[in-house]
């Protein structure tokens, strides 16, 4: 047994002889293509300055440079509504008030469905103000989104939005803040919206959280309750707000 | 005449028996009156008993004498021979002065009371036999030791806490102390629960075994006071204990 | 479902699992009331004054600030590299969009100033929301004390806490709170207290013996702890308001590990006054009517009320080995055990209700892997997520009353020092450095 490995011997000569073909074929390859690739003549970068910032030392404080406006950039400067032109011609209908809404409703509906043949992550047709962006709310919306919906606030105390801001945005965090995603079904995949309207009082806590218009999936209505009711408080209304309670309808689209 | 002559007979012969008679009892023959004695010279002796005392003792002085017409002991007249007892605090020559017949020589005899300090205190004994309560505990008491996190007493500990308990019990005066430790890993405030619980079992194998409770006291450590302080496996076990103290 | 082939299988528990890992992040982000961060700018307050005082005190002021709201875990701060050069003082001199827009990009601005008259410190602040120009003011706020180190800070404290209650959802923040813990630095383990970020370190006790456990009151009046006296293991109080230790009844036995209910009328407590085993009592706030919860063999200690409904207690018991945390309900009915491997300790309730700290050694024994950190469960769906990873040895973590942090001790400096950390395990941070320290307990409030 012991001589056995040595006894035996395979034929490899072919074998090797095609690998090292190979190999010095791969490493010509290389160098031609390198050589090929290279440029002559000019510098790197051809010569425009593309759309690098040219950055020189000052002596000077340093300011920041300017930024050139690039697709990169995740935060523009977009005011929110102000800029977004196209968007006001679909305002008027989403500021009908709430008795309305069953006329409301159907359009919403078809713009939905049409929106499930799209990949699913197609820009919203309403006015939705993407989160961060902030500014004056000066549609009665503020919005927000997480990572299978996005929904919005339709505070009826008429400037509510556009004089408290910061107000509407801390109720939006705070409700996205306690959703919990995983109570809706897992089996439900398209995009489905509920209406809940509720009030805040005076010192902030939630109070009338009622569903004004389900969105035919129990568990995605129980789950829009539910974060509600999970809220203690929001903090209290702003100092400089008169009511003694503010109203807020609150729609939730949920995709998967 | 007859008669008269009779009478005369008569008691003449009963004067003679009379006489007779008085001299027969009387013949005793009178001792010669004693020659006048010669002039005897008086003899005294003076002893005392105990020779030799300590401050505050007293001792028997003894004196006789022959042929003394006075004695005196130290200047005192006393009997010719007696006895008196005395206790002075300084050693004394008691003297006996016997005076004879007039014109004899006086007779004196002392006899010498010695005072003494105290004899020097008997050395002391040697170191005991007699151990002490200490070293007895610390022959006959042994810590025990325990596995991680248990506070059952360990079997191979049974025989030493067998043995602690005998010697407890030989000194029913003695209060023990049983004190739990922990090693030093585990939360505080659990570890002081678990040297409660191990000195708790401790106790109650010795009463079991026959110790009087009232004898025993237990207290937890937890793990505030180790005797060593290396992580290692050898430290942690030292330091998983039950320790014994005799309280004074 | 066996049926269905293999793929459809596999794509289904990788949903299950992802579902999983969701829930997980749900209920922590809901349990430590974290949101999303909001961008803070915060310039260095302005000079009002030219008083010699007040640029030292300024500098107190503004790094105070700068770190309560930092630590807040509300909001992302905005790196002061990107500020413009103009540093306003007050609304009239600021220029809102230089700070709305990239650079900084801020959401929010706090801005004021600062300056020392006669003795006396004044602080004007505002917070503006950076992005609406059109009504930006959210607050604007005075202060006026005598103008010490001391005060500055604490004015400080309370403008960060101003801001942290409006814009982080109505619970108030916890920079005038205050921590508890144990040092050892005199000699002796002593209770000591400090503001909760460390500053301000003192002494309470003065036993010269050992000191444990400290346990603050909910109204922050007296604080309980466990005490060595002669030869047995007391529930001793201090009183914060009269300086002093104040009476408590001395109990049979060893009794160690106090905690008290959040509305102050119940006070819970090992002891071994009855059976020589430890086990959970209860008594009502001076020491009197006492009652017995547990009765198994087997340590039992720690205990910690629901501070939300205070009719819970969890607590630590080794009635099956090692110790692992249990639930029941305050009469002591209702038990409920919540770990089942490892050696787990520790333990201490959110204010909220939904969750519980402790310290937790999972994989336990000669050999095994891990060490000792600290752990959050969320009661109802028995989910947890580890926080501290290996450094050291930690144990007892106890909440912030905004249940958005957690104080904590660790030995991975090299001796035990109190530690603290935002409740998701992030923003890690040394609070003490002299001596030893352990067993920090914060306020309630």
């Amino acid at each position: 047994m012991q001589g056995g490995i040595f006894e035996e011997r395979e034929r490899w000569s072919g074998a090797v002889l095609l690998s090292a073909g190979l190999h010095g074929l791969l490493a010509i390859s290389i160098f031609v293509v390198a050589w090929l690739g290279t440029p002559r003549g000019d510098t790197w970068g051809g010569t425009s300055t593309g759309e690098a910032v040219n950055a020189s030392l000052v002596s000077a404080v340093p300011l920041p440079a300017p930024q050139q406006p690039t697709d990169n950039i995740l935060a523009n400067t977009s005011k929110g509504l102000t800029e977004t032109q196209p968007q006001t011609a679909v305002q008027p209908p989403d500021a009908i008030p709430i008795p309305d809404r069953q006329a409301k409703r159907k359009p919403d509906r078809a713009a939905v469905t049409n929106a499930n043949v799209s990949p699913p992550v197609a820009p919203p047709k309403d006015n939705v103000v993407p989160y961060g962006q902030g500014g004056p709310v000066s549609g009665p919306f503020g919005s927000f989104t997480t990572a299978n919906a996005k929904g919005g606030f339709n505070f009826q105390g008429g400037d509510f939005g556009s004089r408290f801001a910061w107000y509407v945005q801390l109720v939006n965090r705070t409700v996205s803040s306690h959703w919990y995603r995983t109570e809706v079904d897992p089996s439900v995949t398209s995009v489905r919206r509920v209406y809940i309207v509720f009030d805040i009082m005076r010192d902030g806590t939630p109070a009338n959280i009622r569903m004004s218009q389900p969105s035919g999936i129990p568990s995605l209505d129980q789950s829009a309750i539910r974060a509600l009711q999970r809220i203690d408080t929001f903090g209290p209304l702003p100092e400089g707000y008169s009511g003694s309670k503010v109203s807020v309808e609150f729609w939730f689209d949920y995709q998967r | 005449m007859n008669y008269r002559k009779q009478t005369w007979r008569f008691v003449l012969i009963t004067l003679l028996l009379a006489m007779a008679v008085a001299g027969c009892k009387k013949k005793v023959e009178p001792p010669p009156p004693p020659p006048p004695p010669p002039a005897k010279a008086a003899t005294a002796t003076i002893s005392v008993s105990p020779s030799s005392i300590q401050p505050g003792q007293s001792a028997t002085l003894t004196w006789s004498t022959e042929n003394a017409k006075t004695v005196t002991v130290q200047g005192v007249t006393v009997a010719a021979s007696g006895t008196q007892t005395v206790s002075p605090t300084q050693s004394t020559d008691y003297q006996v002065a016997a005076q004879g017949d007039p014109g004899t020589p006086e007779a004196t005899n002392t006899a010498r009371l010695t005072v003494t300090a105290p004899p020097p205190p008997p050395p002391p004994p040697p170191p005991p036999h007699q151990p002490s309560d200490d070293e007895i505990f610390s022959q006959g008491v042994h810590d025990i030791h325990f596995d991680y996190d248990k506070y059952d007493v360990r079997a191979d500990d049974q025989a030493s806490l067998t043995q602690t308990a005998q010697t407890i019990s030989q000194h029913p005066n003695w209060v023990v102390l049983i004190e739990g430790n922990c090693d030093e890993r585990g939360s505080t405030e659990y570890n002081i629960g678990l040297g409660g619980n191990r000195s708790t079992s401790a106790r109650d194998f010795l009463v079991k075994a026959g110790v009087n409770p009232n004898q025993l006291k237990t207290h937890s450590n937890g793990k505030e006071k180790p005797v060593c302080n290396e992580g290692n496996e050898d430290c942690w076990q030292r330091n998983r204990n039950d320790h014994f103290s005799l309280q004074h | 479902m066996l049926k269905t082939s293999r793929p459809i299988v596999a794509l289904s528990i990788l949903l299950a699992l992802g579902g999983l890992q969701a829930a997980a992040q749900d209920w922590i982000r809901t349990g430590t009331n974290r949101g999303a961060p909001i961008r803070l700018a915060v310039p260095d307050f302005k000079p009002s004054t030219g008083d010699p005082q007040t640029a030292p005190l300024n500098a107190v002021f503004n790094l105070t600030l700068w770190n309560d709201l930092d630590n807040s875990g509300v909001f992302e701060m905005v790196s002061k590299s990107f500020y413009p050069l103009q540093i306003p003082g007050a609304p009239g001199e600021l220029k809102l969009d230089a700070w709305g827009t990239p650079p900084p990009d801020a959401a929010m601005l706090a801005f004021g100033n600062l300056g020392v008259a006669n003795g006396k410190l004044t602080v004007l602040g505002w917070l503006f929301d950076a992005k609406n120009a059109s009504t930006p003011q959210i607050l604007g706020k005075q202060y006026s004390e005598d103008a010490t180190p001391d005060n500055a800070r604490l004015i400080a404290h309370r403008f960060a806490d101003e801001i942290i209650f409006r814009l982080g959802g109505g619970i108030p923040g916890i920079a005038e709170t205050k921590i508890y813990f144990i040092s050892s630095r005199s000699g002796h383990k002593e209770v000591w207290g400090m503001d909760y970020d460390g500053a301000g370190q003192k002494q309470i006790s003065h036993l010269n013996s050992i000191a444990l456990s400290p346990r603050v009151s909910p109204d922050n009046s007296r604080v309980a702890f466990s005490a060595v006296t002669r030869d047995s293991w007391q529930i001793m109080m201090y009183s914060v308001d009269l300086g002093r230790l104040v009476s408590f009844p001395f109990l049979g036995g060893d009794n160690f590990s106090p905690a008290w209910s959040s509305d102050g009328t119940k006070f819970s407590f090992s002891s071994t006054m009855r059976e020589g085993d430890p086990e959970i009592y209860m008594t009502d706030a001076s020491g009197n009517g006492v009652k017995r919860l547990t009765t198994h063999k087997g340590t039992d200690s720690s205990p910690v009320f629901n501070p939300r409904t205070n009719g819970q207690i969890a607590w630590v018991s080794g009635r099956t080995g090692l110790p692992q945390i249990y639930i029941m309900d305050a009469d002591g009915s209702n038990v409920q055990q919540i770990t089942d491997q490892g050696y787990a300790v520790s333990p201490s309730w959110s204010p909220n209700g939904m969750l519980l700290a402790f310290a937790w050694f999972r994989k336990y024994g000669p050999g095994a892997p891990g060490a000792q950190d600290i752990y959050i469960m969320d009661i109802a769906s028995r989910q947890f997520v580890q926080l501290t990873h290996g450094a050291g040895r930690n144990d007892f973590p106890s909440w912030s009353p905004d249940g958005r942090h957690l104080v904590f001790q660790s030995n991975r400096a090299g001796t035990e020092q109190i530690w603290s950390m935002l409740a998701d395990g992030t923003h890690q941070q040394q609070i003490t450095r002299d001596g030893k320290n352990s067993m920090p307990n914060w306020g309630f409030k």
